[in-house]
């Protein structure tokens, strides 16, 4: 009795959490809707999309005869989103992602959840297959996808700096990775040559708290991680900063090297900045990425 | 007790502890702070990263000296600090507390007092017998326990007088052998006296002899003198110092009957003096309700002076020559006379010898040619003994022989046969008027008016004396007023008679102020002790040491000679005395007694009376210690970064006490002179605060685009305009009043209501607006008409009817018939027309009541359609398009046609009668 109350407890807790971020992710993908394609989609058929008239190369198959016998041009009939996508996402679930350096901003998780399901709702309304890298949730199209991925982002993982999860990746899909990078290095190295292998592009996005660009610590100080598992002890933190400054710029010189080498886009996100351009910038990305 | 430095330690060993500090400040130093915990994913990044330096930050020198103050603070204050430790070695044996006790004392008494307290105490603790000897009031040297005395004390009181010979005499008498031997403390009150020397050198016999006094100088004021006219005020001081400004007071009960100061004066002791004079003018009138003067800020006998009959009214006997012209009141010699005296003296009505025995201090004769051989006699008797004997000329004086020959005696000059006319009728020459007045003249310093002229006078005969009895001339050098001294007493003679007859000098103030020059310079004098002999003299009241009356029924007698002679006592305490209808004032100061410091033998230590108490330090320095403390706790948390919260906590605060917040009707909260300035310095329009802030802005915007439209249109300028709270302030100042109705404002109290109503009398306007005319008419049918029927019902408001098309509110400045605002409702009420008000032929309207409407009621939301913002652009949209420009336009001119109907009344009305005037000019 008291275990199915304790479940059923946290499961209204858990299920209070979506329709927040779902509504929020709607909100932000519906501002991008209405300023990219606003009509567009409105009052279309299902897959038209224009008449051309047919140029050389074009196969005779793709020749619409009830449109060309009209005159005396042959027209081809054009069909929007010919060859759905499969867009895959990786976000960063780990407990390094769920800080915030102000009760004013939101956490890194946070904002990393948000953009994830604000550009899978973009995709699943452009008619793209959206799912998870891994097995957990492969790409699907429609609505309940949008619900099935919420779900699975509001899962907090117990690991400090989370691994880039690299399994089961469709080849020649797209790919989106969010985290902060502040893990090992290797491991995204080996997801992104192995994405490279199978000819996976995609976009990495680094989301930061403010206070990790700027380092603003003084005096005796000991750092930890937000899971506990790393620690560091400094006598004066102020004279750390510049080192600190260093590692980052060379960690995002890294990130942004890899990127060019295997195809992806890097983008930068910090948690003090506002999320739509964030987000306008990876539908910009990713639509370059399908297209 | 151990003192250091003027501060005593209880346990001065612990100040040993001091020594740590040092060691403290290098064990602190070492130390660093606390590290802070800090959540970081960037900790990745860090690893590895070595600190340069191997020690840490360093604990600021300012923390380290704080915490150095707060141990120091700490240490010091548990050795047990005490300020002004008692160090006076305490003595054995008996004790003698020896005090003046006299007037002198009586301004620091509560000093003497609590000195005494003090010294009380140190003897009960060192158990040694204690007696208290007044010099002024000595008693059997008793000694006792000191707290025996203690109970006593507030029984103490200095007495009126200073010590006498005899009384020194006696406590010398009755001290205790000189083998037995006692410390004397001398509380002195810095005043020499006789036998003062003798007692000192009978103390120093018996013991160690310690005087303690002040150093400040004993100020005395001398008895009241009066001398040309004025109050002469004369203090002394006992040690010449330097300058020094006194304030003399005048009391005496105003004809009320209260108590209060009537007059003040201020003397000035210069450098190195020790007299300060004042003089004091005042009307006799008010002179003679003084009852006594005193120093302000002295609280003692000798700095008060009663006074007596001395300001007493003068009392004057008229007598006049001639009563034979009974009713021609203004013609009576006499007239100007009485009203000229009645206000400043007691009048006596009679024949010469029934009034000589109540001997007056004037005796005024008008034009009395010659008197009764005893008449004479006896006249001359008194004149001598001091009175003033006034004579005026007249026809009478002027016809007979008295002076002609030889001089009568109670005549200043001899006279001429018939006297003289100018610039009458059958004379030539023009009336003569007076001259300035020689300087050693008594009316010396009046003013001569150009409009006294002398048309007939008596003559005086050219004689080697006369100049000398010539104090009033006229410009041409003959004698106006001649005086001659008999005895003590001395006759005047005005060479005119005391009615306008002669001259228009009783007519004219100057008048007035001669005789009052004259009848005080015939004050009485201070009797000498001889004239009093065989008298005895009844206390009335008598004063205490410390200057303040008493009631003196139940006190003996005094003898005459002694009063006046006397040196004060107990037997003859200063005071006011009668005798018949004869009042005397006895001062504690003569006339010529001088105060003289006390002076000491140079082996008499003497020392002030303060008393300095004892004042531990401990508590103070372990309550710094913990402040010290709790702001180390908060400059700790700020330097490891912990007060974060606290501190945009603190800038909030910060924030909060530098915001002021403005506000929009700041005139409630000001003082109501600044309001009245406000509102009075120009023309403001002012409108009711309805407590609905969105309505009352509306209502400020709307009078404020009314006032600019004033300002360019027309001479009249308002200022800018201003909310009232109408339970606070004042309405008068404002024409006109703007009252925006709205169903939830609060009805005003009972008093706000008398104010308006005061305001509607008083030719004030009310314009109410009920703002609702788009949607109803009045009555009941809006919440808004109701609740101007709810407002209004204790209004002192006139019937009213709807604005007639000849109401003078239609052509003050334009010439309107519509009077719309943001609403075009014609419906607008004023004052009704007076029911006999007919239009008369060929005339455009008709003769209307006087004066302003009280109150103008509409409902067309003016305010709303005057309304601009501080740029004068138009605030609310009003109809639509050019039109609702125009009737924008309108609803000013509405508002100027108000205004100027406030201001200017009902002045355009007088066009009715152009038609006549035009008719007149035969056009």
């Amino acid at each position: 009795m008291t275990q199915s109350n304790a479940l059923r407890h946290r499961a209204e807790a858990e299920a209070s959490r979506l329709p927040p971020l779902l509504a929020r992710a709607d909100h932000l993908a519906g501002t991008v809707l209405l300023g990219d394609h606003g009509r567009r989609r409105a009052g279309m058929g299902d897959d038209f999309w224009q008449y051309r008239p047919a140029q050389i190369g074009d196969s005779r198959r793709m020749i619409d005869h009830r449109r060309s016998a009209r005159g005396d041009h042959q027209f081809v009939r054009e069909r929007e989103w010919q060859i759905a996508q499969s867009v895959m996402l990786w976000v960063d679930q780990g407990a390094s992602m769920r800080f915030s350096s102000d009760t004013h901003l939101e956490t890194k998780a946070d904002r990393a959840r948000l953009l994830g399901l604000g550009i899978a709702i973009l995709l699943v309304r452009g008619g793209e297959r959206v799912g998870l890298t891994g097995t957990a949730l492969p790409p699907r199209r429609g609505k309940a996808q949008i619900m099935r991925l919420a779900e699975s982002f509001s899962v907090d993982s117990d690991e400090d700096y989370a691994p880039p999860e690299h399994r089961a990746m469709i080849p020649h899909a797209r790919a989106l990775f969010i985290s902060d990078f502040m893990g090992d290095m290797s491991e995204v190295r080996l997801a992104l040559t192995k994405a490279a292998d199978r000819g996976v592009r995609g976009v990495l996005m680094q989301v930061l708290d403010p206070s990790e660009e700027q380092f603003p610590f003084r005096g005796r100080t000991i750092f930890e991680s937000v899971g506990g598992s790393l620690r560091h002890e400094t006598l004066k933190a102020n004279d750390l900063r510049d080192r600190y400054l260093d590692r980052l710029h060379e960690r995002r010189e890294e990130l942004s090297q890899l990127c060019r080498l295997t195809g992806w886009h890097y983008g930068m996100h910090h948690t003090g900045d506002s999320a739509q351009s964030a987000l306008l910038w990876l539908y910009r990305a990713l639509d370059r990425g399908t297209s | 007790m151990t003192v250091l430095a003027g501060i005593g330690f209880s346990a001065p060993w612990l100040l040993l502890g001091l020594l740590v500090l040092p060691i403290l400040w290098l064990i602190l130093r070492a130390v660093p702070p606390a590290p802070i915990r800090r959540r970081f994913p960037g900790v990745a990044l860090l690893l590895g990263l070595k600190d340069d330096e191997s020690v840490s930050d360093r604990t600021p020198w300012w923390l380290l000296l704080l915490r150095m103050l707060a141990v120091a603070a700490i240490i010091i204050g548990l050795a047990g600090p005490v300020l002004n430790p008692n160090r006076t070695e305490t003595g054995s044996g008996p004790l003698l507390i020896a005090l003046d006790a006299s007037w002198a004392g009586a301004t620091l008494w509560s000093d003497k007092i609590d000195l005494i307290d003090a010294q009380l105490t140190e003897a009960a603790r060192a158990g040694r017998p204690v007696a208290i000897l007044r010099l002024t009031n000595p008693e059997e040297v008793n000694f006792q326990s000191a707290d025996t005395w203690r109970n006593r004390l507030a029984g103490l009181n200095p007495a009126p007088w200073s010590p006498s010979e005899a009384q020194i005499t006696s406590v010398i008498a009755s001290l205790p052998d000189p083998a037995q031997g006692f410390d004397t403390h001398w509380l002195s009150d810095s005043l020499d006296y006789p036998g003062r020397a003798r007692l000192t050198e009978a103390f120093s016999e018996r013991g160690a002899l310690r005087v303690y006094q002040t150093g400040n100088s004993v100020m005395g004021l001398a008895p009241v003198t009066f001398e040309d006219s004025a109050i002469q005020l004369t203090a002394r001081r006992s040690q010449p110092g330097p300058e020094r400004e006194i304030t003399i007071l005048a009391e005496g009960r105003d004809p009320a009957g209260t108590a209060r100061t009537l007059s003040q004066a201020t003397a000035t002791f210069a450098d190195g003096d020790t007299t300060a004079t004042a003089e004091l003018i005042l009307p006799s009138e008010l002179r003679a309700r003084i009852t006594r003067f005193e120093i302000r800020g002295q609280r003692a006998a000798g700095a008060v002076t009663l006074t007596d009959d001395g300001l007493r009214r003068r009392e004057v006997a008229l007598i006049a020559g001639r009563d034979d012209r009974e009713g021609l009141q203004l013609l009576s010699p006499l007239h100007y006379l009485e009203q000229a005296l009645i206000p400043t003296a007691d009048l006596l009505d009679g024949a010469l010898m029934d009034v000589l025995p109540a001997n007056p201090d004037v005796i005024v004769l008008a034009d009395v040619a010659t008197l009764a051989p005893g008449e004479q006699t006896a006249l001359t008797e008194w004149v001598e003994e001091g009175g003033l004997l006034l004579r005026f000329a007249g026809t009478r004086l002027a016809a007979s022989d008295i002076s002609r020959n030889e001089e009568d005696t109670l005549m200043p000059v001899r006279l001429r046969a018939g006297g003289r006319s100018v610039g009458g009728a059958m004379s030539w020459g023009e009336p003569k008027s007076l001259d300035a007045f020689p300087p050693e003249s008594p009316f010396y310093g009046l003013h001569v008016p150009e409009d006294v002229t002398v048309s007939a006078q008596v003559m005086a005969q050219p004689d080697p004396t006369l100049a000398d009895r010539v104090i009033a001339r006229l410009t041409d050098g003959t004698p106006l007023v001649t005086r001659k001294m008999i005895g003590q007493g001395q006759v005047v003679l005005f060479h005119v008679t005391a009615n306008a007859e002669w001259s228009s000098l009783p007519l004219s103030g100057l008048f007035v102020e001669m005789l009052e020059r004259l009848a005080v310079s015939s004050t009485a004098k201070t009797p000498e002790a001889a004239d009093l002999e065989g008298t005895v003299w009844t206390p009335l009241q008598i004063m205490d040491g410390f200057g303040a009356l008493s009631d003196a029924s139940t006190m003996p007698g005094v003898d005459g000679p002694a009063l006046v002679a006397s040196p004060t006592g107990p037997d003859l305490r200063p005071g006011l005395y009668r005798n018949g209808d004869r009042r005397l004032a006895r001062n504690v100061l003569t006339g010529d007694s001088e105060l003289t410091p006390a002076t000491w033998p140079a082996d008499v230590p003497v020392e002030g009376l303060a008393v300095q108490e004892e004042q531990p330090l401990g508590g103070a320095l372990l309550s710094l210690a913990i402040l010290l403390l709790a702001a180390d706790i908060v400059a700790s948390l700020a330097l490891s970064g912990r007060l974060a919260l606290s501190r945009a906590g603190a800038a909030a605060l910060a924030g909060l006490l530098l915001f002021q917040p403005g506000d929009l009707h700041a005139q409630t909260t000001e003082d109501p002179d600044t309001f009245a300035i406000e509102a009075t310095s120009e023309l403001v329009l002012a409108h009711v605060l309805t407590g609905n802030e969105q309505l009352d802005e509306v209502a400020q915007a709307g009078l404020r685009g009314l006032a600019d439209t004033l300002y360019f249109r027309t001479s009249v300028e308002p200022s800018v305009p201003m909310g009232i709270d109408l339970e606070t302030d004042e309405l008068a100042f404002f024409p006109l009043l703007y009252w925006p109705i709205t169903p939830d404002q609060p009805i005003p109290s009972q008093e706000a209501y008398a104010k308006l109503n005061t305001y509607l009398r008083s030719g004030g306007m009310i314009l109410f607006d009920t703002r609702d005319a788009d949607t109803a008419r009045f009555g009941t049918s809006s919440p808004n008409g109701r609740k101007l029927q709810e407002l209004a019902a204790p209004l002192d408001i006139p019937p009213l009817e709807p604005l007639p098309a000849d109401h003078v509110l239609t052509r003050t400045f334009y010439l309107l018939q519509d009077f719309p605002g943001r609403h075009t409702s014609r419906d607008v009420w004023v004052e009704a027309a007076p029911p006999d008000a007919e239009q008369i032929e060929g005339m455009p309207f008709r003769n209307l009541n006087d004066g302003v409407t009280p109150v103008v009621i509409g409902g067309n939301d003016w305010a709303a359609a005057w309304a601009v913002d501080s740029q004068g652009r138009a605030l609310l949209p009003v109809g639509r398009g050019f039109s609702g420009e125009r009737q924008r336009e309108l609803a000013y001119r509405f508002g100027v046609n108000l205004v100027m109907h406030v201001l200017t009344g009902n002045y355009k009305s007088d066009q009715v009668h152009v038609p006549a005037l035009l008719d007149r000019l035969g056009q």
